[in-house]
Formats: structure tokens, sequence, C-alpha cells
């Protein structure tokens, strides 16, 4: 299944000089600004220094209250929010080379100006953009999708039609599941699915799921060699 | 000073992106190690991602910036970053395109005191992990080889307390990379009267590069004379040119010249005048103006960025702010000049 990519045309890297990386991504109408800051000596006080051989993944999501249909506070302690925030660092946990900056802090900041499904998804895409422009080493990109399954077919398994890359209205009618994998190797980094489906169709829609990381990652890499170029274009020695 | 409002910049041009169908793997365009120079230019014009297969020849070694993607024993060498390839003989490495500065020894650093312990500074130089400051390795007023006492260390916090600038020289690195630094040296230690600026260091990108000379005076043409110092961590001082005589000391009146020097660990600012305060302002608008069109912070570009903002100046008149299209015009003169 092709992925709408021109939703993606307005992914943009490197758009905040005061981080150490930054990224704005818009899937459809989810708007995202992220920055990375770190690997840095974490500044928590209580003076004992983090004594853990591997850098720590701190991840905050904030939700502006004008981002979706309706205005609502998102509070610190929202636990959508805060399962997101680990979701997000443990996806990049096991990617990310973090044993190469012992006891320090790479602080992930996600900014969330507009919502519109896929959510997760937009979110570990638009960090993946921010830690490549922060410079920290990562075995491959971290992306998501999401894959939603059309109900009307409730009695015909085998033509139930996956959908991929749902909108916020598809996510609230349809069953759907957000997929995360760690580039080409198809190695799956996150799978979250919150809403119930029937056993025969999770096969497909997984599959399906794998196939639309894989076109994103090829997204994202056209972004960050675009970038990358223009960067060079201009760089004087 | 006149505000102008700028009108809205029309939102970029949606480009389709290819997209890769199915199992086609990502079109990386092949390279040719081979034919790449070895060395430490930044010759290369091919940019890795994450990922991205760089060889499975098995004559390459490894090197930062990649990894082997299996734990088996086919070479198999991928990129970890966004950069270019740099080859030292057989040895692989990828320059990422932006990093955060990572110490060497010899570097010379600009530092901000982050915690006081009871015989170290802990140092803030942009790098992953903060430096540390021995107490053992900086000039002790009253004499540049005396022996520190613990009277010293109870008088830590007179010599640097918190949020103090220092330039100071990484030392020694430690295994978890974090730096040692010293000041034992009379063109290092505290800073006072000036203009703290952080750019980009070494890490990648522009920004400020290792060169021959990190500390120079410029000769400002109404605001007397003006140190800068580039941290090659990306912070930079711009300070006032106190007339002292730190560079004739002899080996043999090192001594005399410490003791003299009680001014050394002083946080007091002297007086500085309104010229020399614009002027700095001018330099920092200079060096800043260079980093944002990716121009290479030196001595050079910044004397001749700030020789270009003089010369604009008296073409279309005086104004203070040099960023936009003022900056760019100001490094295109630097560009031009050197080429």
């Amino acid at each position: 299944m092709p992925l709408d990519s021109s939703s993606y045309s307005l992914a943009q890297f490197s758009t905040q000089a005061a981080a150490d990386g930054s990224s704005y991504l818009e899937m459809g109408q989810t708007k995202i600004i992220c920055t990375v800051n770190g690997p840095q000596e974490s500044k928590r006080g209580g003076g004992s220094r983090d004594q853990s051989n591997a850098a720590r993944i701190e991840t905050d999501i904030s939700i502006a209250g004008f981002s979706g249909v309706d205005r609502k506070r998102h509070g610190r302690g929202d636990k959508r929010t805060q399962e997101m925030q680990h979701t997000v660092s443990s996806a990049f946990s096991s990617t990310l080379f973090t044993h190469l900056f012992p006891h320090s802090t790479i602080a992930i900041a996600i900014h969330v100006l507009s919502q519109d499904g896929s959510l997760l998804a937009a979110c570990l895409n638009a960090a993946t953009l921010a830690l490549v422009d922060a410079g920290v080493p990562m075995s491959d990109y971290v992306v998501a999708c999401t894959t939603g399954s059309t109900a009307s077919y409730a009695s015909n398994d085998e033509e139930a039609d996956p959908l991929l890359d749902l909108n916020g209205l598809e996510e609230q009618e349809l069953p759907f599941l957000t997929v995360g994998t760690s580039g080409g190797e198809d190695k799956v980094n996150v799978l979250i699915m919150e809403t119930r489906v029937q056993m025969g169709r999770l096969e497909a829609m997984i599959s399906v799921g794998l196939d639309g990381c894989k076109q994103i990652r090829g997204i994202l890499d056209d972004i960050v060699r675009e970038h990358g170029k223009k960067a060079l274009n201009s760089r004087v020695n | 000073m006149a505000i102008s409002v700028l009108p809205p910049a029309p939102a970029p041009v949606p480009t389709a992106h290819k997209t890769q169908d199915g199992d086609s793997p990502v079109d990386e365009d092949d390279m040719d190690i081979d034919s790449l120079p070895t060395g430490h230019q930044r010759t290369a014009q091919n940019i890795l991602t994450p990922g991205q297969l760089v060889t499975q020849d098995p004559q390459w070694m490894r090197g930062h910036g990649t990894f082997n993607a299996d734990d088996s024993d086919a070479v198999n060498i991928r990129s970890t970053l966004a950069g270019t390839l740099q080859k030292t003989n057989k040895l692989l490495s990828i320059i990422p395109l932006r990093a955060r500065y990572t110490p060497e020894i010899g570097d010379l650093v600009i530092g901000r005191i982050v915690e006081v312990q009871s015989r170290r500074w802990k140092v803030d130089v942009a790098a992953p992990l903060l430096a540390n400051l021995l107490l053992s390795s900086i000039n002790l007023p009253g004499g540049i080889l005396r022996k520190r006492t613990s009277v010293d260390e109870l008088n830590i916090r007179s010599y640097f307390s918190e949020g103090e600038l220092l330039v100071a020289e990484v030392q020694q690195l430690f295994q978890d990379g974090s730096a040692s630094l010293h000041t034992r040296s009379l063109k290092y230690g505290k800073l006072r009267n000036g203009y703290f600026l952080s750019v980009s260091g070494m890490g990648g990108g522009s920004g400020v590069v290792r060169a021959k000379r990190q500390i120079f005076t410029m000769q400002t043409r109404r605001g007397g004379e003006v140190d800068c110092i580039l941290g090659v961590n990306g912070y930079i001082w711009l300070a006032k040119h106190l007339d002292e005589k730190k560079e004739d000391v002899g080996i043999n009146k090192l001594e005399e010249a410490a003791a003299a020097d009680t001014t050394m660990y002083s946080s007091q600012n002297d007086e500085i005048a309104a010229e020399t305060r614009a002027e700095i302002a001018r330099i920092s608008g200079c060096i800043r103006a260079l980093v944002e069109n990716g121009v290479k912070v030196e001595e050079g570009t910044v004397k001749m960025a700030y020789e270009a903002s003089l010369e604009i100046d008296e073409l279309e008149g005086e104004v203070s702010y040099l960023g936009g299209e003022r900056g760019r015009s100001v490094v295109e003169m630097v560009l031009s000049g050197r080429g």
C-alpha cells in the first residue's frame, strides 16, 4: 500500500539553532516540533552523579491546549502523555548507541502543535530526525506509522482491508495499532494497540505497517540527505 | 534604531519525495572509497545516513561513527551518523554534519564553572560531560610554583565560584570521555571585562575550528584594542584589551609577574567605554553572521568580517544590528576577499 507521501513534505531538519538537534514534522494535520539536547551531564541536583554506564534518554512531551478539536489542558501528570514519553524513550534506548556516553542524559522535548491521528508515530519520527540532527550515533532510523482495519468487513475477514497512516477520524472509528521499526532490518521497537481487533486481521495489519515504516524511512532519509547536501554546499572551507 | 517589519516569507513549496515501494532497498549512491583522498580535509561530498552500508570490503577498519551490523565475522560496516566519510589510511570514520563538541588533549576551551567541590571545579565546556578543573592545576596567586595548601582548599571560591567564566586547556581525557583542564599559563585564567558568545564548536558544521592562533587582539577603529578568544568548543570571549606585560614575561620573571598580578582572580569589571562596547558588539555580530552563513570562524575570517562590516557601514550608513541581509553581505565580502 503506497503512502501518501505529500503529507510528509513539510518535514524540516535543524529548525532551532539553540538546541543540539531539532526537527519539525507534519504527518497530515499532526504537527510536531522536536528538540534534542545532549548528551550532557544531567542537571538535576542532588550531587551524586549518574553512575550508569550508558546515557539515559529522557522524553518530555507537551501537548498544546489548542492542538485537538476541543481545547483541553494536558497536564504534566497525564497518564497518556506519560505512557507516550516512556514509549519514545524505550524505543530509542535499543537503537541509540547510549553506551558511548556514560553518566549523561539525552533529553528529547516534543511539542505537539496540532493533532490529527498517528500522534505517537509522528512523535517517534520527529524524534528520529532531531536525534540525527544532534549527531547522536544510532544503528538505524527509528520510524513508525499506524495501521487500521476497516470495520465494515466484520464477517469477511479475508477481505478486510488494512489502512495505512490513519487520521484522527479514522482512529476514532477503526481498530488501529502503531508499529515502530528500526529501519530497514525490520526490527520492531514499538508495537502498541489500544483497541480490539479480530486475531485474523492482525497479521495483515502488522505487515502493512512494516511496509509503511519502510516507506517512511525512505522519506526521512531523503530529508536528511537533502539537508546534508544543502549544508555541504553552503559550507566554505 | 528604526524597527522594520519584514513581510512574511512564503511557506516552503511542498516537494514530492520519491517513495521506495516494497522491497527495493534505499538507493544508496555508491561511493568510491578508493578514490577518496586520505587526510583531514572535507573533500567527500557524499552524505552517509544512519544505517547506510559503507562497505563490505574486509580491507577497511571501522572508526568513529561506524559499526558492524551483525556480530558475525563478516565485515559489514554501516554508518551511525549523518555525515561525510573520512579516510585515514585504512580507517574509515564518519564526520557528522553537526554534533556536540568532544574534547581532545591540547584544545583551548572556554568554560563556565557549574559546581565547586572540595578540591576541584566542575566546568561546563559544551561537551557531553562536565570537565574537571583541579585546584592543583591552576596558577595560585603569590608565586606560580607555590604548592597548594589547605588554606587554598578552604578559599577555593575566592579563585573561581559558580557561574564564572575561564579560559583553559584540555590537559587529560578520562575513560568516559570527560576532560581535565588546566590554567597553568598566564594566558589562561579567569575572564572579565567582556562579552560571552556561544556558537557551534569543533563537533562538525560551521563554527570555531582549530587554528594556529585561538587568542588574538584586534585593533578596532574607535574602541581601541579588543581581545578575542575563540574556544574550540564554540564558546567565544570578546573583551577589552588590558595593557599587560603578559606576553613578554620571561621564565625567570614568571613568579614576580604572578605575585604582582593581584587582579588575576578578580571578578570586578573595569570601566569600559561606550565605543569599546560598540566595537565588541560589532565583532560579535560579525561572528554570528559568519556562523549563520556556514563560514568557519578563525582569526582571518573574523578580522575580514570586521573590516567588511565597516566598509558596508560607510557605503550604506551605520546600523548596529548585523543580521539578516546585512550579515549576508558582510560574509559575501569576506568570501570574495579570500577568493
